[in-house]
């Protein structure tokens, strides 16, 4: 299995070593985030002082293209690995923390809109990816952790299904690494394609939220378009990711009734078990703000530590991105998610805008 | 230690996940803003 796609290990028994392991690879992040914004910051003053005109290339894209750089041309030390295995962390820290920076009227608002998008979004990606799956024959098991994959959180939602449905962790890995070769793409194109479309951050953000498929790059697309972009994107993935438990449910379910998983005999632990606790925290942290728990320079201090721990979370999403590694899982996952991931942008950009249009986002 | 000791102790202290523990140093985090532990966070 890739070791850019393996799944989390975690070792027990030795916490003290296992904080200690981490030390390198967050090191490491931190190194990279630091960097990309010190050359946001250079590149765009040098341009400047010399009157060129020159793109505004923000940290965001900095810190992904030094990971990217990294990843597909060095061979990165075994220290290191399990530092930058944390970026998963440091995005759901970010995420708690950046609760501080919404209303709680627009979290309503604004939640409201995405869960009503996500829902049609979910409905339609499950059924298409089902669909594709048995076009091109896939593994029934894969073709479930890919629509899963796609429909709800990209690879949380294969690791939370992997376990339920009773899937191999070769099919995992293949569904993970569609999900990330297509999430890493999305990066680049959902930007341009917005900024030809002319779209508002809000509906940018929304549409970032509702197509792209691992929180990581939902989070880093819906930044590189802008800061309020990237804000509504974390909002609307969050959305998605509560919904999380509900999908694998019916799933394992579904595989239980056929035999080829174990039931669920607690329904209301299982969705407990599976529901991503970090969605409540970012509420949590949105109601404070709301009942004035924080003064405004407090507030914008949370916001401050949420862009930290989003900038390890940056430079994660390149240094996991190894293209060599992925090609080396298969092409037919690759062109069932590519189509599909094609098929469920283009759908959820016609809902976005259909939603722009009749609410006015 | 063996593998079911290790499955004993798994079950005597279950393990956190990274969601909790992420929640759990927010909160912690928001605490110190909170009683300027951390006072004017640059960016």
């Amino acid at each position: 299995m890739a070791s850019s796609i393996s799944l989390p290990r975690v070792e027990s028994g030795k916490p003290l070593l296992n904080a200690i392991r981490i030390v390198p690879g967050i090191l490491l992040l931190a190194g990279i985030g630091y960097a990309a914004k010190i050359l946001e910051h250079s590149v765009n003053a040098y341009a400047k002082a010399r009157h060129w005109t020159f793109p505004n290339i923000e940290y965001v894209l900095w810190a992904i293209l030094i990971g990217l750089v990294i990843s597909n041309t060095l061979s990165i030390p075994r220290i290191f690995q399990s530092g930058i295995a944390t970026y998963e962390f440091w995005l759901k820290l970010g995420i708690v923390l950046l609760g501080a920076r919404f209303v709680l009227r627009d979290v309503m608002k604004l939640g409201g809109i995405s869960l009503g998008l996500v829902v049609i979004e979910i409905t339609l990606s499950l059924a298409l990816m089902t669909f594709l799956g048995r076009l091109f024959k896939l593994k029934p098991k894969l073709t479930s952790l890919l629509a899963i994959g796609s429909s709800v959180c990209g690879v949380s939602a294969i690791i939370a299904a992997k376990g339920a449905i009773d899937a191999d962790d070769e099919d995992a890995s293949f569904a993970m690494a569609a999900i990330l070769a297509l999430g890493a793409l999305a990066l680049f194109t959902f930007p341009v394609i917005a900024h030809g479309l002319h779209m508002n951050d809000v509906s940018y953000g929304l549409w970032a939220g509702l197509g792209v498929d691992n929180t990581a790059e939902a989070t880093a697309a819906g930044a590189l378009y802008s800061e309020a972009a990237g804000k509504v994107a974390v909002l609307a993935k969050t959305a998605r990711n509560a919904m999380i438990g509900f999908v694998v449910l019916a799933y394992a379910i579904y595989w239980a009734n056929q035999g080829k998983a174990e039931k669920v005999t607690n329904k209301a632990a299982f969705l407990w078990k599976k529901f991503p606790k970090f969605v409540l925290g970012f509420l949590l942290m949105s109601l404070l703000v709301g009942f004035h728990a924080f003064n405004k320079g407090q507030v914008a201090s949370l916001g401050n530590l949420s862009k930290w721990a989003f900038l390890l979370t940056f430079a994660g999403v390149g240094l996991r991105t190894n293209f060599r590694e992925m090609s080396k899982q298969g092409l037919r996952p690759f062109i069932v998610g590519a189509v599909g991931e094609v098929l469920i942008a283009c759908l959820t950009l016609g809902l976005v805008l259909a939603a722009n249009r009749i609410g006015g986002l | 230690m063996t593998r079911e000791a290790h499955r004993t102790s798994a079950r005597e202290y279950p393990s956190v996940s990274i969601d909790t523990w992420a929640v759990i140093l927010a909160f912690a985090l928001a605490l110190a803003v909170k009683f300027d532990v951390f006072k004017n966070v640059p960016w």
